[in-house]
Formats: C-alpha cells, structure tokens, sequence
C-alpha cells in the first residue's frame, strides 16, 4: 500500500490552528470566567453549624480525656431538653421546593455560559471548517479499535488506524493543554475542560446544600448514647512502671 | 549591604514559616528591599505588608504609613488592608479608634474571625480584661473550634484568677487535641492550683498522663510529685493507697533529680571541653 503524504497546506492552515484556536479559547475562558464569577458569602450560621458539630463529634471522641464533670456539662450544652444547642437552634431546612434560590441558579448560569457553550460553539465550528482532513499520524501502529476514537469525521475503511482526523485532534487537545494552561495562567486557572468534566460529575453531590437539621438530629441522637469513660483513671501502676524503668537506665 | 535577590528569598522563608523576625525584616528593607519594590511583581503586596507589621513590631510608625499608603492605592476596599491599619492605629495606642474602626470591618464581615480575635486582642492590651473576655466568649460561642480562642481564653481566666473556667478552657483543648502532654500538663497545672480534695485526684491523673506521653516533662514529674505529697496528708485516702501515692512521690523526685543531674554533667562535660580547646589553644600560642 502506497504511504500517505499530506500536502504541507493541512499543516499550516489546519493542524497549527486548531491548537492555537483551542489554547487560546482556553485563554480567554480563564479571563471571562475571572470577571464574572463572584465571591460567595458564607452566612455566620452556617460557619457555627459546621463548628458546633465538629466540636461536639470531638467531645465524642476525646470525652475521656477529660473530667466527668467537664464531660456532662458539655453534653447538656449540647443535648439538654430545654434549652440544649441541638434541641433550640431551629433551622430553616434549605429550600428543596420547587423554586431554588435564586443566587445558586445565576451560578449555574454562569458555569454554563463559561464552560458549556464554547465547548458546544467552538467544537460545532472546528468540525464544520476543519470537517474532514487528516492532520496528523501518530509515530506508532494502532489496532482497528482506535479508528473512532482518533478518526472522528472520517469514515475510511481502508485508512491506517495511526492517522488523526481533524475533528479528533481538536479533542486531543482539549485535553491535553492542561499543563501549558498550568504554565502560562498559573495553578488553578479556569481554562481547563478535563478538570470542569470532574466537577460536573461530583458536582451533583456537592450541590446539594446540607440540612443542619438533620446534621444536628443525627449528632443529637450519637451524643445522647455517649457517655463518659474517663480514659485517665488508675494511671498510678503505669506511671510507677514508666518511673521505674526510667529510673533503672 | 545585603542584595537584592538574597532578600526576596529571605523575606519569603519569613513569611512562609510565620516567622515574626520584625527587625531582620525592617533592616533587609532599608537595605535593599524598598528601592526596589516595584521589581518584585505580584509578590509585593506581600511584602508591605510584612513589612507593616514589622514596622508596628519595631515602632517605626513612618514606614508603616508608607506601606499603607502604596496597599491603598492598589486596594482601596480591601477589609485585609483596612485591619493593617487598625493595625498602626494600635501600634501608636489609639486604641479607641481601632476599636471604632474594628466594629465597622466586623459588621462588614461577619464571617472574618481575625477582625474579632484582634478586637479581643486590643481589649487585652487596655487592660480591660473582663471586657476581653466577654467578647471572647461571644466569638467563641460563634466560632467554636478555634483552638487559639480557647487557649487564650484559658490564660485571660487565669488572669482573672477564675481557675475553674480556665480549667473548662483547657479541657476544650484536650478534646481537640488528647495526645499532646503540655495540655493535660497545663490543666493539671490549674487544676492543682485551683485545689481541693477532688481537683487534686483530677490534678494527678493529668499529670500522670503528660509523663506517660512524655517521660522527660519536668513540671509534669515535680507537679506530680507535690500532687502526690499533698494527697498523701489528705484524711480521706486509705493506708494502701497513701502508700501508692509515697511511692510515686519518691520516684517521681528522683525522675526530677535524675534529668537535672544529667543536664549538669552535660554541662560539665561542654564546660570541661570548652577549658580543654581554651587550654589547647595557649598551648598553640605558647609554642
């Protein structure tokens, strides 16, 4: 079978744009989602929720280190019927009805505006102009698996499964200028997209907002069938045994 | 003359390591750092403003107001630069003033626990010590996990001479962190000082702790030690255990004896070298 050569014109006005286009939408990506993403605001309450019950999980776990008295006082802190920090603090449990807050549905605007659409925009347009060129051969055999993977636009049954199709090595490159990203705007830049698909899978977990409700209910319940063992009773034969050994060396 | 380059990277070990050196830092600014500010790029807001703060340190008011005046200019609404100059306003005593301006920045963000530790932190300053403690109380009750807040609401307590707060304090402490032998030292610290029959019996059991997690803790072996002698004269215990408590006052003595006897022949031992390479060298100049 007769090589392939590709005419130098697919280089220049094919291969080198694609990267230049996807390095430099990366570029502005960055700068674009700099401009309108905005600070969020931590309400005060919600910095005590988190601290109130960290601080009480370490009471259940260090309770015995302390005295029984210190104990008890800070489980009726926490617990007591009347007046206890889980029995008072009453909650608004965050909206879950069918209006969310609106604040979180302009992020979600914005996230889209950034990440979706150029990557729906651009990508629709490398493969309507570029539609249909082989631009490159990787340096190494390939099976027959690889063709849709790096042959995306090109139906040839015939064609070595090496070569590289246009629309293809617009992906390749989305997903690899991650260090040149890294490189030019600095760790943690917006620009790229690999990082962005991670997010959108753990996003949806992460977006959910906690209930302290139910934080607190859960918290409640593991505090009041805690009890106290003080870890520091009959220390009198360790201290006397550590005393010894030392004492002999 | 230090250059320029060298002081970058030793201001930036400075500042990475928290590192309060006001004067080494002062000097590498006069030096060679504050003609050449502008050649430092993004790193230099950093820099102002630990140069601020050494400024404050070292009372060198002049330098201060300079940096503050080039962080102005770049950020005229950063909260972070406005608590800098809180900051100078404290270092020439206004306290009032801060205290105003510090209300303001903590209404602006009411999620910034620094601005509310530096308004306990001026409050201490005034020698108003109740007043301190109220509004530690109050950041405490909002941020609870702070383990700095508490440890410092412990030494106000003490202060006050309120060992049973103090103590609570402590124990706040040992939650967050059980495995640390200062700790447990410190409250038994309180606890022996606050005294009684019962705060004695938690006093050794603390100090047996810090022993057990650190042998060579010498205030844990002497407070151990006056633990002990005092619950041996107490009516209450039984022989068996007034026993116990003879025993473990003696060894406890000789631990406290034993480490201070080694520190000495060390001593000794550096000092006897030090006379011999003294002595050596006469000998050289002798010959």
């Amino acid at each position: 079978m007769a090589e392939l050569v590709l005419d130098i014109n697919i280089r220049g006005w094919v291969f080198l744009p694609i990267v230049l286009i996807t390095f430099l939408v990366g570029v502005i990506r960055h700068y674009v989602s700099l401009l309108i993403t905005s600070q969020k605001k931590v309400e005060l309450t919600q910095v005590q929720d988190s601290q109130v019950l960290i601080r009480s999980r370490m009471l259940r776990e260090n309770g015995r280190y302390i005295s029984k008295q210190g104990f008890y006082m800070r489980r009726h802190y926490f617990n007591n019927e009347e007046n206890g920090y889980f029995k008072t603090q009453k909650r608004a449990a965050p909206a879950q009805t069918a209006m969310p807050d609106p604040s979180m549905m302009t992020e979600m605007l914005k996230g889209n505006v950034t990440n979706v659409l150029p990557m729906v925009v651009i990508g629709g347009w490398i493969n309507w102009m570029f539609s249909g060129f082989v631009t490159t051969k990787v340096p190494f055999p390939l099976t027959l698996r690889f063709k849709p993977m790096l042959q995306r636009g090109i139906e040839l049954v015939s064609l070595d499964a090496a070569w590289v199709s246009s629309a293809s090595w617009y992906f390749l490159n989305v997903f690899g200028l991650r260090s040149i990203y890294a490189l030019v705007l600095g760790e943690n830049n917006a620009a790229d997209q690999s990082r962005l698909m991670q997010d959108q899978m753990s996003g949806a977990a992460m977006s959910m907002p906690m209930d302290p409700k139910v934080a607190f209910k859960a918290e409640w319940e593991a505090l009041e069938i805690s009890s106290h063992k003080w870890a520091l009773a009959d220390l009198d034969n360790e201290v006397l045994n550590v005393l010894l050994n030392k004492s002999i060396k | 003359m230090v250059n320029f380059s060298e002081a970058q990277e030793k201001l930036k070990k400075y500042r990475e390591d928290n590192e309060r050196k006001s004067k080494e830092v002062l000097e590498l600014w006069d030096s060679s750092v504050k003609h050449k500010i502008n050649q430092l790029g993004n790193d230099r807001y950093l820099v102002l403003e630990q140069v601020l703060i050494a400024a404050c340190d070292c009372n060198r008011i002049d330098v201060a107001k300079a940096c503050l005046q080039m962080l102005l200019n770049k950020f005229p609404d950063s909260l972070r630069v406005r608590r800098l100059a809180i900051t100078i306003l404290e270092a020439e005593e206004k306290y009032d003033e801060a205290l105003e301006s510090l209300d303001k920045l903590i209404k602006a963000d009411e999620t910034n626990a620094q601005t509310r530790r530096h308004k306990v932190a001026i409050l201490k300053a005034k020698c108003q010590i109740s007043e301190a403690i109220k509004e530690l109380v109050e950041y405490l009750k909002k941020f609870m996990v702070d383990q700095e807040g508490w440890q410092e609401l412990s030494n106000l307590y003490l202060l006050e001479g309120e060992y049973a707060k103090s103590a609570y304090c402590m124990e706040e402490m040992i939650l967050h962190n059980s495995q640390n032998h200062l700790y447990h030292q410190r409250n038994a610290d309180i606890r022996y000082t606050q005294g009684g029959a019962e705060n004695l019996e938690l006093a050794r059991a603390h100090y047996s702790y810090a022993i057990l997690l650190n042998p060579n803790n010498v205030r844990a072996l002497y407070g151990l030690y006056l633990t002990a002698r005092s619950l041996m004269s107490s009516q209450k215990n039984n022989q068996t255990k007034k026993n116990t408590f003879k025993k473990i006052a003696t060894l406890s003595l000789k631990r406290v004896e034993h480490i201070y006897s080694e520190k000495r022949q060390l001593n000794k031992k550096d000092q006897l070298f030090e006379l011999e390479t003294l002595m050596g060298w006469l000998h050289l100049s002798l010959n």
